[in-house]
């Protein structure tokens, strides 16, 4: 840095630049191939015969097998999970819209008397360990019938989707013109209608992102709907972990239905991706 | 940031109206949240295995754990397993962050295909891991093989289970603090960083006197969530080591699964779980105190 004239010094520093954006690069390129790798293998193992899947060398060759993808549908319940999973799922995510969209609203519009308070009640119930509530829910759900239900599950899951989503919807409403909202009122506009009719709409996309991240959590869950559904209710992450069998794991099927399960959340996630930051960070980086 | 402060005399009003909004939250939270809780807190002090004995026990439940080493050695590994996974990913995120904020071209999509792990249910990346870690077949295993290693445990050894679990975990959660780092190095302002670079300091000082200290809130928000998520550790011990070998991996959510719904020892697994949200709500409080919601919707 010190030494020689100005410009053989910035030349310097150009150079030492572009050698750093190079390594830069190549632990990058590293970090991703180490991300992906784990899922690549995971879909090999799913397309390659039980003996092609674990022979040393792992032969790098062969002709992909998809049949795991046709034949897991009719196996271990998969099909009905699959679809318990899309009913909690949708059930889930319009229960914590309902929920959290006028409690948003009212924390964005209003100086809610005691906000400070549902704050923190938000940010607890988000962090409960799931098991305190889930073993008194267990006890619950078994005296209504609940039990084994995908309602049960889509109800239970509002604990950590409606603070989610709260913390979301607010960060999407804050992004809407305040003034709009005030000319919706002074057009006559109810609360509600100004709610339904301005900032829903204006804040569409971000209500959309908020759904599909609020879904992709509530599709992989794993210890609630382990504790809380048996065999009717069970869900798709907890059916893959079913593929066990009894005498030996069938690692075929069993990753072939992992894989099933994982792409659909991936494509969620693209379609979201631009709103992805702002959701995995709870909206708290502005 | 909160609300923006409504002046004037409709403000009043205005606050009475926003609380018809939230009915619907109270209601939900009361019934999902301050139930549970307070059940579990009264049958803390019952003896209940989910058969027709019903017996008030006062805080026996409490002692027995108070000597019980399984319960001991669950805190003590959740504790372990917590630090060590957060701190891993803490400065693998950190330090990923700020390799790709300096590239140009593919920026976006590294940073998408870098967050792809977060998708991933527990359970897969269980199952993921357990295929690419496993001893005799495991492709992990064979790489090592070939420069040299002899075959390594990980999941089945005593020594390397939990090891393994840790880096399993920072395989799959990195991504959660390299992305909120990433928005946060987004977000720092320029000139200050260039100010800093023209007045000829290292990169090393710029980091540890500029770059560090400014991210600082939004540090302690990733630390604080990745903290609370570690000690609810389930899915990925469920679904590879279950606990084991021995009680290397035994975590408090495990324990208290098992307790619960293998051995319907129901009033002394929520005594476990009592103690164990306090003991996450003071880690939450702590973190509070930090100022972690400062600025934020949280």
């Amino acid at each position: 840095m010190s030494g020689g004239t100005p410009s053989a010094w910035r030349l310097g520093r150009r150079q030492r630049r572009r050698i750093g954006t190079g390594v830069a690069y190549v632990i990058a390129i590293g970090a991703v191939l180490l991300t992906l790798f784990p899922l690549y293998w995971l879909f090999v193992i799913s397309t390659k015969t039980p003996r092609e899947a674990f022979e040393t060398p792992p032969s790098l060759i062969y002709v992909p097998d998809f049949s795991r993808y046709f034949s897991i549908w009719s196996s271990a319940g998969f099909g009905h999970a699959f679809v318990n999973s899309i009913i909690v799922v949708i059930v889930g995510v319009l229960l914590a819209l309902l929920i959290a969209a006028p409690a948003a609203y009212a924390m964005v519009r209003f100086r809610v008397r005691g906000g400070r308070w549902l704050r923190l009640w938000l940010l607890l119930a988000y962090t409960t360990p799931e098991f305190l509530f889930v073993i008194p829910m267990y006890v619950l759900y078994q005296q209504f019938g609940l039990y084994d239900t995908q309602i049960g599950l889509a109800l239970i899951y509002q604990l950590f989707a409606v603070p989610f989503a709260t913390w979301l919807l607010q960060s999407f409403f804050e992004e809407v013109p305040q003034d709009l909202g005030d000319a919706a009122r002074v057009d006559g506009c109810s609360e509600l209608e100004t709610l339904l009719r301005i900032y829903l709409p204006l804040a569409a996309p971000g209500v959309a992102a908020t759904a599909i991240l609020v879904g992709i959590n509530m599709w992989n869950e794993v210890t609630i709907a382990l504790s809380l559904t048996f065999d009717q209710g069970r869900t798709v992450t907890i059916a893959v972990a079913g593929f066990r069998g009894y005498a030996a794991i069938r690692w075929q099927e069993m990753t072939a239905a992992a894989v099933t399960a994982v792409v659909p959340m991936i494509v969620f996630a693209a379609v979201a991706q631009r709103y992805l930051v702002k959701g995995l960070t709870f909206g708290a980086v502005k | 940031m909160t609300a923006p402060s409504i002046s004037g005399p409709i403000t009043r009003s205005r606050a009475d109206r926003g609380g018809r909004f939230l009915v619907p939250l109270v209601l939900s939270l009361g019934l999902i949240s301050i139930y549970p809780t307070v059940y579990s807190l009264y049958m803390s002090f019952f003896d209940w295995n989910w058969g027709q004995r019903f017996n008030f026990v006062g805080i026996a439940n409490y002692l027995d754990l108070a000597s019980n080493e399984l319960f001991r050695t669950a805190l003590l590994n959740t504790f372990v397993f917590a630090i060590g996974a957060v701190g891993l990913e803490l400065v693998l995120g950190l330090g990923l962050a700020l390799v790709v904020n300096r590239l140009g071209r593919g920026a976006g999509i590294i940073r998408t295909l870098l967050l792809i792990p977060l998708m991933v249910s527990g359970i897969a990346v269980a199952i993921v891991w357990k295929i690419l870690l496993d001893p005799t077949i495991g492709i992990v295993n064979y790489g090592l093989h070939l420069v040299g290693i002899g075959s390594i445990g990980f999941l089945g050894d005593p020594n390397m289970a939990m090891a393994s679990i840790i880096l399993i975990d920072t395989w799959w959660q990195t991504a959660f603090v390299f992305i909120v780092l990433s928005a946060g190095l987004q977000g720092l302002p320029r000139e200050v960083l260039e100010a800093a670079e023209v007045d000829g300091a290292t990169t090393l000082q710029r980091l540890r006197y500029v770059t560090l200290p400014l991210l600082r809130p939004i540090l302690i928000v990733v630390l604080m969530f990745r903290t609370i998520d570690c000690l609810k550790v389930f899915a990925i011990i469920f679904g590879t080591t279950g606990g084991g070998p021995l009680t290397t991996t035994e975590s408090v959510q495990i324990l208290a699964y098992q307790t619960a719904f293998r051995q319907t020892n129901m009033s002394l697994s929520m005594t476990m779980m009592v103690i164990f949200a306090v003991i996450v709500l003071v880690v939450v409080l702590a973190y509070l105190r930090l100022g972690v919601t400062r600025g934020t919707n949280l």
